[in-house]
């Protein structure tokens, strides 16, 4: 004969045990990891002394004002053009062929070992021995080059006129 | 390439297209990519997005309406084309703002976000606008952010023409567009049936969950003060659209490797409608239906979309309990299966075998099911076990075994979209087959299916019916048998068919003799007029498939009023074609699976009779085991026998018999004469009070397994959780407690179960969780090779001569509680909770949209006893009472009234007012046959039903989402004129998109 029945005796699982029983896994777990635990906590250690961990800690508390503050901060005009200035490049950089790249850099490089030994010692040419280095084949390479240049500017200015307008 | 395939040729390239297809069909079906943000493939066209222009014949052409004509050349890469949908991309971007990174629908299935990107949009050419309406958070469990609708429709044309529940609309007359729920109403206090269709279409971040808002990605939680100035930076300093994309894809991978995507099978019914539920740790982010869902693509109702919560609910069972000292006390499994097996042995060595029940669960697998009878049959050496198809569907079966051999829908869900004619009697599936009625609702819509509904509940479906029959109750024999003869009369009868596939014809029309019209008139309460329609009606109807439910089987004649249907579709020819045949509806996920795999007294796996003494030895063989030759005791027979004291012990899992099954104080006060009861659940039930024993089980979701739904089709489902606490799946426990039996088992995953099934019954011959992979399914019977049928009887019946049977019935009065009794109490299921609710109410939202039980009473009898919404009545029969508010409707008639079962109270439950009267040869209660009386006890109350409930919604029907208004709107430029003939003219102007 058994009788409906609603009473359900849960077994209320002991605090004290567990704690004791948690406590043991993470010591369980810190044995485990021994060494990482040790270095982490010398790092710990310094960020302490040094008052980052107070600064850290403050900033988490105030999570949402520090990030409201910080958001205004970003959202200024300056700082888009920062940031967009970066993008900028960053895409530059990558059209960039690195063998091109390559040489340009190679030739400003001799460029510059030129430049410095003229500023070293002193050099000033005259205007005759200027108008008769255009002869040399390395002048004329390096004009023709930056005349090509000039011509490949020129060309994406003409045909995408707006392309810095967004 | 079949008969009437052709080709057309897209850039340049040669592609098979089936008639009918348009040019985006055809694309797709060969993995060619077109634009087309409207278009989903369960929906069909809509053109409101306009991103899917293509050049066909020179022309610019919608790829999602133009169809496709043999040797069509179609460009989807030219320049007009790819400024057309660049055009139209950038309008669709005036009305939705890209915060991807910080959306929470950037998880790499958003439509909008992916279009945009294919299209390579670098900015934004027209402004983004917000709108002047504020977000609508009314809705438990979905939002609508009009600030982000790109106005496509997709919403509309799901509610409208494929849920076909008509509450949303888009209102196309406003300066600025929206999406609207009835006439303009905060959505909670809609008709919205929170199906969820909307949400799970909507191509972007309008419609959303409102449980994945704030969980889904990583940076979405920020809180607004931050994440406001954070989009607004982004959008400042964005360089083009390409960078936020590449930077929203590593976002959106990353969400991948924490939320987790598992496929299951739905739990609320028989539809088995299958999808994808997303998990974060143990929280449900959302459930995912795709369009790969065999049955429902991407269709959910209320309880499968939303009703999960109970999976995580606090009041799980979570330790098994063992009864000391009139309470029960938490025990380790040991304990409890120690028990058990010193128990079970012990009743069996000293009552016998036949001393010891099993109650099986239509909600479990089918490999337990399997294990539950393999361990009734082969540990306890009994073929007493039983499961709840006993209560619904059972007389069905019965009569689809009699006449045309199998026991189960004789198509699929494809079948009841075509046929020409819906016939359903007895059944709401509206509300209780929620996808299987969309089906119904959309080909009754669009494409001129016709509908009858005999009920006598006006239920959605009986509104929508072209012909509604109210018959007295519990006559249906009596008219189905009338109509039957009225259309050999005609000599309206598939002679031809008859003649080759069908015996007993002559015998069995002769007894057709007394049913005549004018006897049914008299009978049923239908005009002859009537008869005659519904006659004619079927005879016109080159196909039908009736469908029939607990309106038929929950009665004393339920088993041939089930046979007088077969009947009717075999003098008819209606069998063995798509679009035809039987379909008694399934209410539980399993109930078909539960019956398939062998929990039933008579019955094997895949309906091989236990008499059999062949059969018999294929199993003992396998098993090692003598079997009892003579069938086992059903539920009822069950009832019975521990009243009488022969039945000791019940083992029961997953079932709250105390409750429904009929006459819960009879059945509560046999429990108590038990000796040993062991109850199996996820929940602590009103039948678990009673047990000495109750084991926490796992839900589906925290298990591998398979299912069988209502087309026969079988389904697998994954584990998503680990099981809570110390719960175990079901097969588990069977198999620890026979082990502790004596048997030997070793299953390590249910697939093995399976495998077993497959290698003893034939009709499951080539089933295997391989071939069952994911989405895939199978219907059975399957082959050796794997071949399923969908459609039975193509070419022969399920006899030995492959004929049907023709089998004469009669008409049994129904029960009658006596004169004092006045009222009729009909009662069943509703939309928003499972049964009684031992699931669904742990869910917040459902218990917002129903949060008890309602009567519900004519106007005429709230005329006549001065009743009101929330008059607190008491109903009593013969066998108890409950007490319970009354809600007033012209869903019921005269001195018919309703009461909904979704309570687990005691004071509520309707099964204390039925009887124990019973189907003659099932045995399946006759739930449907109760009179009660009615005594006010407080004249006015609380409505027990709230007014954000759908039910006191405005519906808005309409087709489609009316894209012509958007045509017509003076802002509307259309886009073939802009580029379509070189044209250059780029409007600036506000785009109506």
């Amino acid at each position: 004969m058994a009788k409906a029945i609603r009473q359900i005796n849960k077994q209320i699982p002991n605090p004290m045990e567990e704690q004791a029983q948690a406590i043991g896994e993470i010591l369980k777990a810190l044995a485990d990891n021994k060494e990482g635990i040790l270095s982490a906590l010398a790092i710990l250690k310094n960020l302490r002394e040094i008052g980052i961990l107070d600064a850290l800690h403050a900033i988490m508390e105030n999570r949402t004002d520090v990030g409201v503050i910080a958001m205004q901060q970003i959202n200024q005009p300056g700082m888009h053009n920062t940031i967009k200035n970066a993008i900028y490049l960053f895409n530059f950089m990558g059209t960039l062929k690195p063998e091109q790249l390559q040489a340009i850099m190679g030739g400003v490089t001799k460029g510059l070992d030129r430049m410095g030994e003229s500023i070293k010692n002193q050099e000033q040419h005259s205007l005759w021995k200027l108008g008769k280095s255009m002869r040399d084949p390395e002048i004329k390479a390096a004009m023709t080059t930056m005349v090509e240049f000039l011509h490949g500017m020129g060309e994406s200015f003409t045909q995408h006129p707006s392309q810095e307008l967004h | 390439m079949s008969e009437h395939s052709f080709s057309i040729r897209i850039n340049e390239k040669e592609l098979t297209a089936q008639p009918g297809q348009t040019i985006l069909q055809v694309a797709q079906s060969h993995d060619l990519y077109i634009p087309s943000i409207c278009y989903h493939p369960n929906l069909g066209t809509i053109q409101t997005c306009d991103t899917c222009f293509v050049q066909a014949g020179g022309e610019l052409v919608r790829a999602c309406s133009t169809k496709a004509v043999a040797g069509m050349t179609v460009d989807t890469l030219s320049k007009p084309v790819k400024d057309a949908q660049y055009e139209a991309m950038s309008r669709i971007l005036e009305n939705h703002e890209l915060y991807c990174t910080v959306c929470d629908n950037n998880n790499g299935n958003c439509t909008v976000h992916n279009t945009a990107e294919y299209l390579e949009i670098e900015h934004q050419k027209y402004e983004f606008r917000e709108k002047p309406y504020p977000p609508d958070n009314s809705h438990p469990f979905y939002r609508y952010e009009p600030d982000q609708c790109i106005l496509c429709g997709r919403c509309v044309e799901a509610c409208q023409d494929l849920q076909v529940n008509e509450t949303l609309t888009i209102d196309w007359s406003r300066e600025r567009p929206r999406v609207i729920w009835d006439n303009d109403v905060p959505i909670d206090e809609s008709s919205c049936v929170s199906c969820g269709h909307c949400v799970n279409v909507c191509p972007c971040n309008a419609l959303m969950e409102k449980s994945m808002l704030g969980e889904a990605g990583f940076l979405t939680k920020l809180p607004p003060p931050i994440l406001e100035p954070m989009v607004d930076l982004i959008k400042e300093v964005e360089p083009g659209y390409k960078q936020i994309f590449a930077i929203s894809e590593v976002e959106a991978a990353m969400r991948q490797a924490r939320i987790e995507r598992t496929k299951t099978v739905c739990t609320y019914c028989g539809v088995g409608c299958s999808f994808e539920v997303w998990t974060k740790d143990r929280q449900i982010l959302k459930i995912e239906p795709t369009h790969e869902a065999p049955v429902n693509g991407i269709s959910t109702c209320v309880k499968g979309k939303w009703g999960w919560d109970f999976v995580n609910s606090d009041q799980r069972l979570t330790k098994p309990l063992i009864r000391k000292n009139g309470a029960f006390e938490e025990a380790t499994w040991d304990e409890a299966l120690d028990l058990i097996a010193s128990k079970l042995t012990e009743i069996k060595e000293e009552h016998g075998p036949e001393s010891i029940g099993v109650i099986a669960s239509s909600k479990c697998s089918n490999e337990e099911n399997f294990l539950a009878q393999k361990f009734a049959r082969a540990v306890i050496g009994t073929n007493n076990i039983d499961n709840c198809s006993r209560y619904c569907q059972s007389p069905a079966t019965a009569g689809l075994l009699r006449t045309v051999g199998l026991g189960g829908d004789s198509g699929t869900m494809q079948d009841i979209e075509t046929a020409d004619l819906v016939f359903v009697i007895g059944a709401n599936p509206a509300e209780s087959h929620p996808v299987l009625a969309t089906r119904v609702k959309r080909a009754h819509k669009l494409y001129g299916q016709k509908l009858i509904v005999a009920d006598i509940r006006e239920h959605e479906l009986a509104q929508r019916a072209d012909f509604l029959m109210h018959p007295k109750p519990s006559s249906d024999l009596i008219w189905l048998s009338a109509v039957t003869k009225y259309i050999i009369d005609q000599d309206w009868h598939d002679k031809e068919f008859l003649a080759k596939r069908v015996s007993n014809v002559e015998g069995y029309i002769k007894t057709l003799d007394k049913f005549t019209l004018e006897y049914a008139e008299e009978m049923t309460g239908l005009s002859q007029g009537d008869l005659i329609k519904a006659a004619t009606m079927i005879h016109e109807a080159n196909s039908v498939c009736i469908l029939w439910a607990m309106g038929i089987t929950q009665h004393s004649g339920a088993t041939d009023a089930s046979t007088a249907i077969s009947n009717l579709l075999l003098i008819t020819g209606n069998y063995g074609r798509p679009g035809t045949g039987a379909y008694p509806l399934r209410g539980h996920n399993n109930v078909q699976g539960a019956c398939d795999f062998g929990t039933m007294p008579s019955w094997f796996p895949g309906y091989e009779p236990v008499g059999n003494s062949e059969i018999r030895e294929k199993y003992e063989k396998a098993w090692g085991v003598e079997i009892p030759k003579d069938p086992g005791m059903d539920n009822h027979h069950m009832v019975e026998a521990i009243h009488k004291g022969k039945l000791k012990s019940l083992y029961l899992f997953g079932e709250e018999m105390g409750l429904v099954d009929a006459n819960s104080n009879h059945v509560q006060s046999c429990f108590e004469k038990l000796d040993f009861f062991v109850v199996q659940d996820i929940f602590f039930s009103k039948t678990a009070q009673f047990a000495d024993v109750v084991l926490p089980a796992a839900p589906s979701l925290e298990k591998d397994g398979t299912f069988v739904n209502t087309e026969r089709r079988i389904q697998r489902f994954y584990k998503v959780f680990d099981p809570l606490g110390d719960s175990k799946p079901d097969w588990e426990i069977f198999q620890e407690v026979a082990n502790r039996m004596g048997a030997d088992w070793n299953y390590s995953h249910p697939s093995e179960i399976m495998d077993e099934a497959a290698s003893l019954a034939v009709i499951f011959a080539g089933v295997s969780y391989d071939r069952l992979e994911g989405f895939n399914s199978q219907v059975w019977p399957v082959h050796k090779d794997g071949t399923d049928t969908p459609l039975l009887y193509e070419d022969k019946f399920a006899f030995a001569d492959g004929k049907a049977r023709l089998f004469a019935v009669d008409w049994t009065p129904p029960y009658m509680a006596g004169e004092e009794y006045d009222l009729h109490l009909n009662n069943g299921r509703l939309l928003e909770h499972f049964h009684e609710g031992n699931m669904t109410y742990r869910s917040e939202g459902l218990t917002h949209k129903v949060p008890g039980t309602w009567l519900e009473v004519s106007l005429e009898l709230a005329d006549e006893r001065n009743l009101t919404d929330g008059t607190l009545v008491r109903l009593t029969s013969p066998y108890g009472q409950v007490k319970v508010r009354t809600l007033v409707t012209d869903r019921v008639k005269g001195k018919e009234i309703y009461l909904t079962m979704n309570s687990f109270e005691d004071d509520e439950a309707v099964n204390y007012l039925t009887s124990s009267y019973h189907d003659l040869v099932t045995h399946t209660p006759a739930y449907k046959e109760i009179g009660v009386k009615m005594e006010i006890l407080e004249a006015t109350g609380e409505p027990p039903l709230p007014k954000h409930n759908h039910r006191f919604g405005n519906r808005v029907p309409q087709i489609s989402v009316r894209v012509e208004e958007k045509w017509q709107r003076p802002d509307f430029q259309a886009i073939e004129d802009l580029f379509g003939n070189g044209g250059e003219a780029l409007g600036e102007s506000n785009q109506a998109n």
